[in-house]
C-alpha cells in the first residue's frame, strides 16, 4: 500500500465510520434508556430491531411505503405495542432479589420466543428492500463516497438522538425519567408514578429499536429472523462503551464501534469483527463505567 | 431312521451358512441428517432439507429403499434434528444420531461451516459421512474413508471453469488484473485457495491485484468496494455464502459502483433468492456457476429437472424456501444413498462407503454424473461458468460461456 492509499484508508475509515456509527447509536440508543430507567438488560433488543425491519420490508412490498413514511408509523405502532407489554413483563421482575440478572434470563427467552415465531410467520430466505426505495446512487462527503442510504440513514439517527435529548432534558417527562433513572426508590417516594414513567421508556425504547430496524435492509443489507442476536451483542458493545444507562453516551459509543469497525475493514479486513470488542475490553478494564464515566451500576 | 438323523444332524449346518437375508433385515433404514431451520445457514439448508425429505417420501410410496444386502426394499426413517446453524449444537447433535439414535445412514446438514464439525466424529465413530454440499478440500484426506460427498463439487476444483476463462480467453477480452474478495470459511476459502493456485500455474499474465478474507459474517461491503476499486482490476470474484452475495451486490448498487466483470456464486445456486433481494439489475451481467437447477440433465436415474420442479411446487409453493441448486443437491443425495444402498454387501460403514465407490462415475441424476476420487470428493457434477443476461423487463437468463464446448453463447465484456 502507497502512502496515499493508507491515508485515503484512514479517511474513508474515519468518515465511514462516523456515518456507520450513528447508526449503531439509534441501534444502542433505545437499549441505553430501557436500562437507564429500568436497569433490566433487554437481550430481545434486537428482536424488536428485526420485527421494525421486517414491518418496513412488507410495508414496501404490499403498500410501496418509502422507510422514510415507515420510521413514523413504525415507530407510533411499536410504542403502542410495547407499553402494555412493560405491564405484562417488568412490574413483576423489578420485584425480584435481582432483577437485573433474572431480566437476562427472561428476555433471552423472549429473544428465542420472537425469532422462532418470526421465522414460522415469514420463514428463513434472506430479505431486503431495494436501495432506490430511500435513495439512489452515491453521495460525496469531504472527498470520500458514500452510499446515499448510508447517509439518510445516519440522518434519522442524528433526528432520534436529537429527539432523545429534547424529550429527557426539555420535557416534563423527561425531567421525571431522568429523576427515576438517577435514583428510583427516591422517585417513589416523592411520588413519581415510577411504572408509568418507566412503561413509556420501555415503550419509546423498543420503538426506537424498530426504527433501527427500517434501515437495517440499507445498513446491514439482508433481513432475517435470526439477525437479532448478533445486532443485540453489537448494541451491547456500544451502550457499554459510551456508558451504560446513560443514553446520549450511546452517540459516543456508536461512533467509536463504527470507526473502529471501519478501520478493521480497511487494514486487516480478514479481522474487522475483533476490534470493536477489544475497545469493549479496554473500556471495560480502564475505564468500567464507560467513557462519559458516569456511575450507573451498582456493585 | 437314519435319514432323519442325518436331516436333524445337517440341517442347523446348512441354515447357518445360508448368506444374511430377509431374516435378519432391519424394519426400516435409519437416516439421520440435520437442518437448520433458523440462523445463518437457513437459507442454504432448508431447501437441501427439503430436497431430501422429497427423495424420502417418494422412496417410501414405493415400498422402501431396495437394499442388495437383504435382497428386499426397506422403508426409510428419517431422524432430523434441527442444529440452528451452530456448530456446537451441530456438533452434539451429530454425535446423537451416531450413539443414540444409532442411524443406518449419516447425512450431514448443508454447506462446510456445518459439515466441518461432523468430519472429524464420524471418522472417529467410524461412521460413514454423506457429505451433501459441504465441499472445503480439507474434508477428503487419503486416509479418512469415513466421508463421501454427493452434489457439488469439491472446493478444490470447483472454481476451475472460472479460473481457465480467466486465464485461457481473459486476456483476450483485455483482462489481466483480478480483485478477489473472499469469505473466510471452509467453502469459499478452499475456492479462493483454488483459484490463486490456478491462475499462478496458469502463467498467462493474468495477476491479483487484490486478494483479501473478509470474516463470512460481513454484512456490509462498503469498504471493502472502495478498497477493490482502488485496485482497479479488469475483473472481481466474490466468494462467498448467499448472504455475502446479496450483501456485496446490494452495496455495489447503493454506491454506484460496476465492474467490468463480477462472478458470484449464489446468483448461480440461489438465483431466485438474489432476484428477490438484489433485483435482476443487480445481477445483470454477473458471471456465476451454471448450476444443475439450471441445466437440463438427462438423467438415468430419478426425476429430471422438470419433474423434481413439479414435485417442489407442489410441497412448497408458498415462498418460504427458496428453489435453487441446493433443492436439486438434496434429492440428489437421496438418490445417491438410493444407488450405494442397491449394491452394497452390507450396511456395515465401510460396505457402504465402497458402494458408493462402485457407483461412482456409473450413473447421471439431474444434478449430471456422479463421480467421486479415491478420497470421495465429488468430482462429476462440474458447473460451467455461465453469466446471467437480461431477460424481459424483470429477469435474467444463463449463458453457459465456459468451457467452450458446452458454451451456448459468447461472454459480455466488458459489462455495460
Amino acid at each position: 500500500m502507497s502512502v496515499a492509499d493508507i491515508l485515503n484508508g484512514i479517511a474513508y475509515a474515519v468518515v465511514g465510520g462516523l456515518i456507520y456509527g450513528l447508526y449503531f447509536s439509534l441501534i444502542g440508543l433505545g437499549l441505553n434508556l430501557i436500562f437507564g430507567v429500568m436497569r433490566i438488560v433487554n437481550l430481545a433488543h434486537g428482536d424488536f430491531l428485526m420485527l421494525g425491519a421486517f414491518a418496513a420490508f412488507f410495508a414496501f412490498q404490499l403498500g410501496g411505503f418509502s422507510p422514510l413514511v415507515s420510521v413514523l408509523f413504525v415507530f407510533v405502532l411499536f410504542a403502542l405495542l410495547t407499553f402494555p407489554l412493560y405491564y405484562l413483563l417488568v412490574p413483576r421482575l423489578l420485584k425480584a432479589r435481582d432483577p437485573e440478572m433474572l431480566s437476562i434470563i427472561l428476555f433471552f427467552g423472549f429473544s428465542q420466543v420472537v425469532e422462532a415465531l418470526a421465522t414460522i410467520a415469514f420463514g428463513t430466505s434472506e430479505r431486503s428492500i431495494p436501495g432506490r426505495a430511500l435513495a439512489v446512487g452515491p453521495m460525496s462527503i469531504l472527498g470520500q463516497s458514500f452510499p446515499k442510504t448510508w447517509v439518510i440513514s445516519a440522518g434519522v439517527s442524528l433526528a432520534a438522538v436529537l429527539f432523545i435529548y429534547l424529550y429527557l432534558y426539555h420535557t416534563r417527562l423527561g425531567y421525571l425519567t431522568r429523576a427515576v433513572m438517577v435514583h428510583r426508590e427516591e422517585a417513589v417516594s416523592t411520588g413519581i408514578d415510577v411504572h408509568r414513567i418507566s412503561a413509556i421508556a420501555f415503550g419509546i425504547g423498543l420503538a426506537l429499536a424498530a426504527v433501527a430496524g427500517v434501515f437495517a435492509p440499507f445498513m446491514l443489507t439482508i433481513v432475517t429472523p435470526a439477525m437479532g442476536v448478533d445486532v443485540t451483542i453489537s448494541s451491547f458493545a456500544v451502550i457499554v462503551i459510551g456508558s451504560l444507562g446513560n443514553p446520549l453516551g450511546t452517540v459516543l459509543g456508536g461512533v467509536l464501534y463504527g470507526i473502529s469497525y471501519m478501520f478493521m475493514q480497511t487494514f486487516f479486513s480478514s479481522w474487522a469483527n475483533l476490534l470493536p470488542y477489544l475497545v469493549l475490553i479496554a473500556v471495560l478494564l480502564l475505564r468500567p463505567s464507560g467513557l462519559l464515566g458516569r456511575q450507573v451500576r451498582r456493585a | 431312521m437314519i435319514r432323519r438323523y442325518l436331516a436333524a444332524l445337517l440341517l442347523p449346518a446348512l441354515v447357518a451358512a445360508a448368506p444374511v437375508r430377509a431374516a435378519d433385515a432391519p424394519a426400516e433404514i435409519k437416516v439421520g441428517t440435520l437442518y437448520a431451520s433458523s440462523g445463518r445457514f437457513a437459507g442454504i439448508s432448508m431447501p437441501v432439507h427439503s430436497g431430501f425429505k422429497i427423495w424420502v417420501e417418494q422412496v417410501n410410496a414405493a415400498g422402501g429403499v431396495y437394499v442388495k444386502a437383504f435382497d428386499k426394499k426397506i422403508p426409510v426413517k428419517l431422524v432430523a434434528y434441527d442444529d440452528q446453524s451452530n456448530t456446537a449444537t451441530a456438533s452434539t447433535l451429530y454425535n446423537q444420531l451416531i450413539t443414540q439414535d444409532k442411524v443406518d445412514v449419516l447425512v450431514a446438514d448443508s454447506g462446510s461451516v456445518l459439515t466441518s464439525v461432523a468430519v472429524p466424529l464420524a471418522r472417529d465413530h467410524k461412521m460413514l459421512l454423506v457429505d451433501q454440499t459441504g465441499t472445503g478440500a480439507n474434508f477428503f484426506t487419503p486416509d479418512n474413508p469415513y466421508i463421501v460427498l454427493i452434489a457439488d463439487p469439491v472446493s478444490s476444483i470447483w472454481p476451475k471453469p472460472l479460473a481457465d476463462f480467466l486465464t485461457h480467453d481473459g486476456p483476450g477480452l483485455g483482462i489481466k488484473r483480478v480483485a478477489m474478495l473472499y469469505a473466510t470459511n471452509d467453502f469459499t476459502g478452499t475456492q479462493a485457495n483454488a483459484v490463486r493456485k490456478f491462475i499462478k500455474e496458469a502463467n498467462s499474465g493474468v495477476e491479483l491485484v487484490y486478494d483479501e478474507g473478509i470474516p463470512t459474517e460481513t454484512s456490509n461491503y462498503t469498504v471493502a468496494i472502495n478498497k477493490i476499486q482502488a485496485a482497479k482490476p479488469d475483473a472481481v470474484i466474490h466468494l462467498g455464502y448467499d448472504q455475502n452475495d446479496i450483501a456485496f451486490l446490494r452495496n455495489l448498487q447503493d454506491n454506484g459502483v460496476k465492474f467490468k466483470m463480477l462472478f458470484a456464486i449464489y446468483p448461480g445456486l440461489e438465483t431466485e433468492l438474489l432476484l428477490k433481494n438484489v433485483g435482476a439489475k443487480g445481477i445483470e451481467y454477473v458471471y456465476t456457476y451454471v448450476p444443475s437447477s439450471e441445466l437440463e440433465y438427462k438423467p438415468d436415474f430419478g426425476m429430471n429437472l422438470t419433474q423434481f420442479r413439479g414435485e417442489w411446487n407442489k410441497r412448497y409453493s408458498d415462498g418460504k424456501i427458496e428453489y435453487g441448486f441446493n433443492s436439486v443437491a438434496g434429492y440428489t443425495t437421496g438418490l445417491a444413498i438410493e444407488k450405494a444402498l442397491s449394491v452394497t454387501k452390507s450396511l456395515d460403514q465401510l460396505d457402504l462407503r465402497q458402494a458408493f465407490t462402485e457407483i461412482s462415475g456409473k450413473f447421471h441424476t439431474l444434478d449430471g454424473l456422479f463421480q467421486i476420487d479415491a478420497t470421495g470428493a465429488q468430482i462429476g457434477a462440474l458447473t460451467p461458468l455461465g453469466q446471467l443476461v437480461p431477460n424481459g423487463k424483470d429477469g435474467v437468463k444463463f449463458v453457459s460461456v465456459y468451457p467452450h464446448e458446452t458454451a451456448t453463447g459468447k461472454p459480455v465484456y466488458p459489462a455495460p
